[in-house]
This record gives C-alpha cells, structure tokens and sequence, in this order.
C-alpha cells in the first residue's frame, strides 16, 4: 500500500483551520447583530474547531492509501465513513493529473480516475509529488489500454 | 457509403422564423421599456421601429438557422451541422448512441410532424435533437440507426472473432430478417393502465392544483393570498370566517383540510398524467433493439438498444404490492425524455410475478434467493428512527416554549411508529449473489430491486461509517454507469457483516473480470430480446 505524501497534511491543516476561523468570524458577526455570545465561548468554538481540524486532516493522512492491485486500482480513504474501492482498469474512461495554486506551492499534484459511472463519484488521489502523479497517470492508462474491453456504455 | 445531407421538414422553418421573428420583436419592447425608466431621451415612441426591425432580423435568422441546418447518414456516424454565426458540426458514431426518442405533440400529430433526439453516454444533455421531420422521415431515421448500428457492430465483431463468420452470418441474417417489423413483446392493458394510474403517485404533480388555483383565481381580483373557496369549504367544520380573526385552533383545521384537498387534487393529476402519458404503452423487438411507444396526446416512441441495457429493476410501491402488481424499468447511460435519466419504462406495470419473469428472461439471471443483512442492522434502524422521533418531540416541545402549544409531550406518539419503520426497512433489505448478476431490494415506500450483470460493473466500495464499525457492518455500493443512479443513488447493500461485504466486494471484482474475457471470447451481449 502506498500513502500520501506528508506535505498533503498542510494543505488540509489549513483548510481545516480556515473553516475554524470563518466560524469564529461567523459567531463575531452573529454577537455584534442579533444575541450577544461570551467573547470566551467564541474563542473556546474556534480552539475546538481547530483542534478538531487539524486532528482530521491528520488521521485522514493516516488511513488514505492505494494501491495498484492486478485488475483495479484500490483505495482506502475516510475518517467519518472508512471507504475501501476498487476501480478496475478495464473501466478506466481517462486518467487527469490535476492541482491548484495552493497544491502547486507545497509541490503537490492530485490524480484523477474517471470511469463512465456516476459522474460525482469520480475517483482522487491527492498530495502525490508531480512526478509520482504522471508516473501513476502513465501506469494507469497503459494498464487500461491493455485491459481494455468492449465498451460498458 | 456516401450519403446525401438533409434539412429539417420545411414546416420547421416557419415555425424557425416565427419564434425567432418573436424573439426579435420582443427584444426592443423589453430593452425600450427599461432604458426609457432609466434615460430620458430613450422615447417610447422608438418601439415602432425597433420592434419591425427585430422581428425582420429574427425572422431572418430563423430562416438562416433552417438553411444552416443539416444533418446526414453517413457509414460510420450520424452528422449533424448547425449553427448561423457559430457553427457546430457533431459527428455520432453509432456505436456510442444509446437510445433514440421519438416524441410528438398533439400539432405534431395533426400534421404528422415529430421530434428526433439521439442520446448518448457523455455529456449532461440530448446530443443532437431534430425539431423537427416528418413522421416518415423520422421513422427512417431510426430503422436506418437500426441498420448502420448492426451493421458496424456485425463488422467489428468479425474483425475480433473470424473463426465464428458462420455463427456471425445467422445473426446478420436475423438482423434483416426482423427489421421487417418489431416483435411484440408487452403491450399494457387498460384495466393495467388503471390499475397503474391508481396506484403510482408522482409528486411532481402537486404543482398542479397550485397553477390551476392561480390561474382560476387570477381572473377574480382582490381574493387575498389564499382564495375564498379554500376558507368556505373549512368553515362548516370549524374552520376560520377569515384570516384575520382566527384562532390557533381553526388555522390548524383550515391548514389540515388544505392540505386534504391539495393531497386529493395532487392524486387525480397524477392520475391523469399516467393515463396521458402511458396510454397505449406497447415494447417490442426490432433487431437488436427494443422499440416502445406510448402517450394519448403527446406521443412518444423510441428504441433501446439491448447491448446498451445496464441495469434493469422492478419497482413496487406499498399499495401496488397489495394488488400484486410491479413494474419493470431498463436503465442505460444515456438521458431520455422528461429527464428520467436513461431510465425507460419496459413493462409500466403487470401482474408482479409476470414482472419478474420478464427480468428474468431479459437478463437471464435465476429466480433471485434473497438473503438478508443480519439483525444488527435491524436495531441500527430502531436507533436511527428513535434519534429522529427524538429531534419531533423536541420541535414540538420548542414550538410550546415560543407558541404557548399545550400537550406538546403528545407528539411522543411517534415513538410508536420507530419499532414498525425500522422493522419494516429491514423486511424489504434483501440481496442475491448469482452467477451473472447482482440482485439488491431495498426500500418500503418504493422497493425497488435492481438486476446488475457483474458486467455493468464500474466501481466497488465497502463503505462503514463510525456506527457501522462499532457494530461490525459495512455497506457495499456497486456504481454502474446508469444515468439513472443520479436519482436513484448508487444501488447499495447496506449494514452487511464485514466478513459478507469483503467477500461480495471480491467477488463483484473477480466476477467482473472473468465476463470481461468471456466476452472478448464470445462476443455475446449477455441479454436476450426475446422475453416474452
């Protein structure tokens, strides 16, 4: 099995750090226009909030990996809901490397592994260093290539 | 093969021209009108000219976009060019149409005019849409897909299997042998179309009574926000003389004579839908394909092809299992009228063990055993159902702290309904591991039981959320590349022992790939069109 790279654990600290501090910015407002909340109680939300945050991102860290099996590429991801799925090759639609500003400035690159099932369960592997993800791209389309069947749809 | 270009029926370009000219002449009234509010040399008066002048370019443009319009058979693809100042020109190959439709109105009819729109698997939308041909054009259209369809796939299958040329050539003689005319197969009777009309319920259609009450009483002004015959009909029964004076009490009896009312109306324009839309309802095989037609006004018809079938499931609702009824549905990737999703109705509804001996010879899967989740699952139900008694009550004791509401604590009669909810979502789980396919049952208010080929497999998930690892279940989800699952959710076995979830998990993967090599071996399509 392979994981994530460790960087990956910044880039979802901050994100869980941000939804903690626009909390903290929604109480503020909430405070000043409607029911007056303890100045202490808010800042109490966003220290949870943020301990809850960065907890997450890391045990997320820890449970995400994948692997390459012999007819699918199989993940494990999920803190809430644990999630183990298997994409096998021969529905591999196309394969994307991807990443976002953020993503690119800690040199970070996600995979994307489109099948022709529903659309929103389409399948990501984040926090892969760029050559990993063009690697992992690569490996992807060759083995859907060769596997490739008649078609599903 | 070369092929010639046509153009939509001639109709089509008045029609064209009409809407655009209208379009054109209602761009300058709109743009007049708030510009004038808003500037003061913009002049009213400018609406004589600027509106002659828009509906001289829309009719123009329409006119352009008719001549702009072609489209064309050609051996390989079916192309479509359009476009007056853009152009598009959208080449199909056949073998990535999923479904063709055929849809008339009731003007189409009168002058024998139709719609032809050609689904395929990408995209969120119809891919090419004919509006609109004559009724014989379009059904050339079709029988010529039909046949260029079987044609390329009869080709590449002797490409991939030469040994089999002889069994190939029976299939191909098949082919034109059927294309003489389609086979019956399900033709729905009118006590079954009652029978379906009484017992289905759209909810779609609760928009109905509200657009026909604000277009009654549009006509009678000043009538207030809710109309008058909503108050008369209540007052005899302790409802509110008027809005103003009321009490609690009597607004809670208006509100709940209301609602009766809407529910009743709601019910007879579902009623009437059903019967307008699948009077008539006939499927039959042409080919490789099955053809369907139904609908008293409009019209709609439309073929399947039986390869592209990926799913296929028998629906049944509370009230038509107590009349032994179920209605089967085929499900592909595409996107069909009314966007149902893929979704064709096969046999709207028939006596419940004709349903399922349908599903059983369309997709060849044994007469499912269904097992059951363990009863753990049972109780997960019993305390998920208690926790949402639990939020009722609280609302109710919330609405008495703000609204003075005596005997709140009343609404712990829900409590009563948790044990009979969870027992009931537990009797209705069921799922059968067969040869070739995945069955799955779930539901009670609309239980529906899903045939997935392993074939059809697009991804496998166990998933377990942190009560179900408490309890050690898990839940499988098999994706398929249904368009329908966007309504429906991903088909699911939930709350199995980890142990069955993994193994079923194994299983669906390895059984994918073995019909994966059977069928670059064979070269069948795994589905039968005779089913009858």
């Amino acid at each position: 099995m392979e994981t994530l790279h460790p960087r990956i654990r910044l880039l979802w600290i901050a994100r869980g750090a941000l939804a903690a501090v626009v909390l903290g910015v929604v109480l503020v407002a909430v405070n000043q226009l409607q029911f007056s909340v303890p100045l202490p109680a808010i800042g109490g939300v966003v220290v949870l909030g943020l301990v809850i945050g960065v907890g997450y991102a890391l045990r997320r860290y820890q449970i995400w990996q994948f692997e390459l099996q012999d007819d699918a590429l199989y993940l494990e991801r999920g803190v809430v809901t644990f999630i183990e799925t298997a994409v096998p090759f021969v529905r591999v639609q196309h394969v994307d490397t991807q990443f976002g500003p953020i993503e690119r400035a800690l040199g970070l690159s996600s995979v994307v592994v489109y099948t022709a099932g529903s659309r929103n369960a389409d399948v990501r592997i984040p926090g892969l260093t760029p050559d990993r993800a063009r690697a992992l791209q690569n490996t992807l389309r060759e083995l859907a290539v060769e596997s490739e069947a008649d078609d599903a749809v | 093969m070369p092929s010639e270009t046509n153009r939509l029926h001639p109709l089509s370009a008045v029609t064209l021209a009409l809407q655009r000219g209208l379009t054109g002449l209602s761009m300058p009234f709109f743009a007049v009108m708030i510009l004038s509010t808003v500037f003061d040399g913009v002049d009213i008066d400018w609406l004589f000219m600027l509106s002659p002048i828009g509906f001289v370019v829309g009719v123009g443009y329409g006119i352009a976009y008719y001549y702009r319009f072609t489209y064309a058979i050609t051996s390989r693809t079916f192309d479509v060019t359009s476009g007056v100042l853009s152009r598009r020109s959208r080449e199909i190959p056949y073998r990535r149409i999923q479904n063709v439709d055929v849809s008339q109105g009731v003007l189409y009819r009168i002058f024998g005019l139709a719609v032809v729109s050609l689904e395929t698997a990408g995209g969120g939308e119809t891919e090419a849409t004919l509006n609109f041909v004559s009724e014989a054009e379009a059904e050339r259209l079709r029988a010529e897909i039909r046949r260029q369809t079987a044609r390329v796939d009869g080709a590449s299958s002797d490409e991939r299997a030469a040994p089999a040329a002889g069994v190939d050539e029976t299939t191909r003689h098949d082919r034109s042998r059927s294309d003489r005319g389609p086979t019956l197969l399900f033709e729905l009777e009118p006590t079954e179309l009652l029978v379906y009309a009484l017992t289905s319920f759209r909810w779609g259609a609760a928009v109905f009574p509200i657009a026909l009450v604000i277009f009654l009483t549009s006509a009678d002004s000043g009538s207030g926000l809710v109309p008058a015959f909503v108050l008369e009909i209540a007052r005899p029964i302790g409802g509110p003389a008027s809005l103003d004076s009321a009490t609690v009490s009597s607004l809670l009896i208006l509100v709940a004579v209301t609602s009766l009312q809407w529910a009743v109306a709601t019910y007879v324009a579902s009623a009437i839908y059903t019967v307008a839309n699948y009077y008539g309802f006939r499927l039959g095989r042409a080919g490789d394909d099955f053809v369907y037609e139904r609908g008293l006004i409009q019209r709609y018809s439309g073929s399947i092809p039986v390869d592209k079938v990926q799913s296929v499931s028998i629906t049944e609702n509370p009230l038509q299992r107590l009349v032994g009824y179920a209605g089967l549905w085929v499900e592909t990737a595409g996107y069909g009228p009314e966007s149902s999703g893929g979704s064709q109705s096969a046999v709207p509804l028939a006596e419940t063990d004709r349903s399922y001996r349908f599903a059983e010879n369309l997709t060849g899967v044994e007469t499912p055993r269904f097992q059951r989740p363990p009863t753990l699952a049972r109780r997960r139900y019993l305390v998920r159902y208690s926790l949402i008694a639990a939020v009722v009550v609280a609302v109710a004791f919330g609405l008495a702290q703000v609204t003075g509401l005596e005997r709140w604590y009343l609404a712990a009669a829900v409590f009563v309904a948790v044990p009979i909810a969870a027992h009931l979502k537990y009797v209705n789980l069921g799922y059968h591991v067969g040869d070739d396919h995945l069955v799955i049952r779930s539901g009670f208010w609309n239980r529906r039981t899903i045939v997935i080929p392993y074939y059809r497999i697009q991804t496998v998930s166990t998933r377990r959320s942190i009560f179900q690892r408490r309890l050690g279940l898990a839940s499988l989800a098999v994706d398929t590349a249904s368009s329908r699952t966007f309504s429906w959710g991903t088909p699911t076995v939930p709350d199995l022992e980890l142990e069955t979830a993994r193994e079923l998990h194994g299983s669906g993967r390895e059984r994918l790939q073995s019909a994966v090599r059977e069928r670059a071996r064979s070269d069948e399509t795994g589905l039968s069109v005779d089913f009858t």
